[in-house]
């Protein structure tokens, strides 16, 4: 009998995944992960790690502890801080999934005597002649491929995701059914070590700030920003300049940011051409398939939540793409992943460096 | 399924199980009350306190009764704030409910020096005597420690503590029935004891306190145990207590004997199989059946997952809220490296192992470390 591991987090999505794994008749056990070191030396994931053992007992199988934080913060936060401090913008998730879920983890997994690891992402493994595919979730609006693009043949073969054939409100039925404590447990937000805190401050212990001018495209000065690192392309709130409500005035978004004279660049209104772009290019470029797929007419994503879009692309050099978009794409944002999509299959996908016109 | 975690707590003693069960079900009096029902609950707890004290050589009203061992500690340590004491020696080994209550303390200006321990853990008894200071009101120094075992020498500190007219307590939660106790022959002040770990409930311990005048309530209320410490009592649980207690002492060298041997047939396998294992702590001033062993190149939280998938339970140093395992800080202070304390285990034998449940323990490590 296959033996699983099942990536538990107190959620709902992962514990659902875990029973699925169970009822399809795997031998499975439970193992919650710490990524994080909290500032106070009392243990506050132990909510999350209450509502995994409520899971595994219902569910009668064990559940073990691990602590990655040390991994997690030489492998993903200090690249993310690295990233800010250059001013892009990048997606810890998606480094977390390659480095400690399907690395980390995998390996430790492997070690405890596991064949596989089960996690509750919302996306589909098929299998096709000889290789896998990565597919969309089912359920269009939670579909998670977007944070699984890096993920290669190997860890694939060596994944399984049960949820992904279902949609939310079925997993949060199913859990209610099981008599899980967590079945209304609200979605986690953002990104995951800084949770629900304010994300200029948690910035701010780690990265000194520089303020400096907010101009508009003329070069006019409007405002002064707090630092680069804590405004993202398209942003529109927390500016500090504009009218506001009840005034006539359109609101002003970032378009761009200048780190050698540390400006920011802003405009008004959401039809500004400068938030627009149909070009970018990206690079460290990966393929799920292991190669460039053959057709270049693909669809791609910007960011998480953005409709994937028809564009075409061209292999640059070896290591960077060039992508065009058939239509003008929103706040295009350096360090942010591009991610190409066939259809239903999720292909592979780069970080942006650059956009234009 | 083979339990090797006493340590952390036994399973209760089914003679005490029993007493438990009627006495919840038929002694239901308020002990405070004066009639029929209430008598008979007090006699019971007065029973049990004369139990505690005989097993530690100690007067029944120098007893009282708490809900463990980390309220008996804390009710010594925080007594210290009314005695206006500034300042108090631990060592660095020593049970959480003490040293972060001395952390916690520190806020109140009651400063606090922990000495340091050697490669074996038992405490450097220099450094203890140079830290004596004209304003140390208090010793605590536990009597047996959780995870190596090792035995502080109390009495020599007692010795010592008593030429300055210093008082001191002992944390002894681990050695009731692994080691002879004896209050005066150590000359301690205050001791503590946990039920759960002797064959009794959890939620119950009792502090020994030889000069009820020096001490205060942390639990204020009602009158109960001499005004020490409030709240109607929990009859079932002092009665099971008394009786573990009793069992313990009475069975004192016959359980032993069998740790003893438990361990001897455990090491001595364990070396046949696996040369490279490392033990831990002090060879000869050591409970019985408390074994800390390091294991090079196999990480702790692994192992104790499969032999816990095999059915066994063992632990190592100790773990947070939410189950994960740090690197002891017992054998951190005793300076073993953290690349060996990531790969020790806790082995802890109790009444009822037998050496065929040692022998598939051994081979079941057998079979992880070949792999």
């Amino acid at each position: 009998m296959e033996h699983v591991i099942i990536g538990l987090s107190g959620g709902v999505d992962s514990a659902v995944a875990a029973a699925q794994i169970v009822q399809q008749g795997y031998s499975a056990e439970g193992l919650f992960m710490k990524n994080w070191e909290e500032d106070s030396h009392y243990c506050t994931s132990e909510e999350d790690y209450k509502d995994a053992l409520q899971i595994c007992e219902l569910l009668g199988i064990p559940l073990r502890s691990v602590n990655f934080s040390k991994e997690y913060w030489d492998k993903v936060f200090k690249h993310f801080l690295n990233e800010y401090k250059l001013g892009r913008t990048p997606n810890p998730d998606i480094l977390c999934n390659t480095e400690i879920k399907f690395k980390t983890f995998l390996d430790y997994a492997k070690e405890m005597g596991a064949d596989k690891i089960a996690t509750g992402h919302y996306a589909r493994i098929l299998r096709d002649n000889k290789s896998l595919r990565l597919a969309r979730g089912i359920d269009q609006n939670k579909d998670q491929s977007y944070f699984l693009y890096r993920l290669n043949q190997k860890q694939l073969s060596q994944a399984v995701f049960p949820i992904g054939d279902s949609d939310k409100m079925t997993v949060r039925q199913k859990a209610k059914e099981l008599g899980f404590h967590n079945h209304c447990k609200k979605d986690s937000t953002g990104i995951c070590f800084i949770g629900e805190r304010h994300f200029k401050e948690f910035l701010q212990r780690y990265l000194p700030a520089q303020p400096g001018d907010i101009i508009n495209e003329e070069g006019k000065h409007v405002g002064q920003h707090e630092g680069l690192m804590y405004y993202t392309m398209g942003q529109r709130q927390g500016l500090g300049i504009g009218g506001g409500h009840g005034t006539l005035e359109k609101p002003w978004y970032v378009l761009d940011k200048n780190i050698e004279k540390n400006t920011l660049i802003v405009g008004q209104g959401n039809d500004h051409p400068g938030l627009y772009h149909r070009s970018l290019s990206c690079s460290h470029i990966h393929w799920i398939s292991g190669k460039i797929p053959e057709s270049k007419l693909l669809s791609a994503k910007i960011r998480y939540r953005a409709q994937d879009a028809p564009c075409k692309i061209k292999m640059t050099s070896e290591q960077s793409i060039s992508v065009v978009f058939e239509e003008p794409q929103f706040a295009i944002a350096p360090g942010q992943s591009i991610v190409f999509y066939g259809q239903d299959i999720c292909l592979g996908g780069a970080i942006i460096d650059s956009r234009w016109n | 399924m083979p339990y090797f975690d006493h340590s952390a707590t036994t399973p209760v003693h089914p003679d005490v199980l029993e007493l438990m069960k009627t006495t919840q079900r038929d002694v239901y009096g308020n002990p405070s009350s004066v009639h029929t029902q209430g008598r008979k609950s007090k006699s019971i707890i007065e029973k049990a306190r004369t139990q505690l004290a005989d097993a530690i050589g100690a007067k029944p009203d120098q007893i009282i009764f708490t809900s463990g061992g980390s309220e008996s500690n804390n009710q010594v340590l925080w007594s210290m704030i009314n005695r206006n004491i500034k300042h108090i020696i631990s060592t660095e080994i020593e049970h959480p409910a003490i040293l972060n209550v001395l952390r916690a303390m520190e806020q109140f200006g009651i400063n606090h020096d922990c000495i340091s321990v050697d490669r074996n853990g038992i405490m450097n008894f220099h450094e203890f005597e140079n830290s004596i200071r004209e304003t140390t009101g208090l010793i605590s120094v536990m009597l047996a420690n959780n995870e190596v075992g090792t035995i502080q020498p109390v009495k020599k500190i007692v010795k010592t503590a008593k030429q300055k007219s210093i008082p001191v307590h002992t944390d002894a939660v681990q050695c009731l029935g692994k080691i002879p106790i004896d209050v005066d022959e150590l000359g301690i002040d205050y001791l503590s004891l946990s039920a759960h770990k002797f064959y009794g409930p959890k939620g119950l311990g009792i502090l020994y306190i030889r000069d009820k005048e020096s001490i205060s309530a942390l639990i204020i209320g009602g009158g109960q145990e001499m005004g020490l410490r409030a709240g109607t009592e929990n009859i079932a649980l002092i009665a099971g207590m008394g009786l573990a207690a009793e069992i313990a002492t009475t069975n004192l060298h016959s359980h032993v004997h069998h740790l003893r041997n438990l361990e001897t047939q455990f090491k001595t396998g364990l070396k046949l199989f696996f040369p490279n294992a490392i033990f831990n702590g002090d060879d000869i001033r050591k409970l019985p059946g408390l074994i800390n062993v390091s294991f090079p190149g196999f990480k702790s939280d692994i192992m104790i997952a499969k032999l816990d998938r095999a059915g066994i339970a063992v632990s190592s140093g100790s773990a947070c809220g939410s189950g994960i395992v740090k690197p002891s800080d017992i054998l951190r202070a005793m300076e073993v490296e953290d690349e060996l304390n990531i790969c020790t285990l806790r082995i802890s034998f109790g009444r009822t192992n037998t050496a065929d449940e040692i022998a598939n323990l051994l081979s079941e490590i057998n079979s992880i470390t070949k792999s």
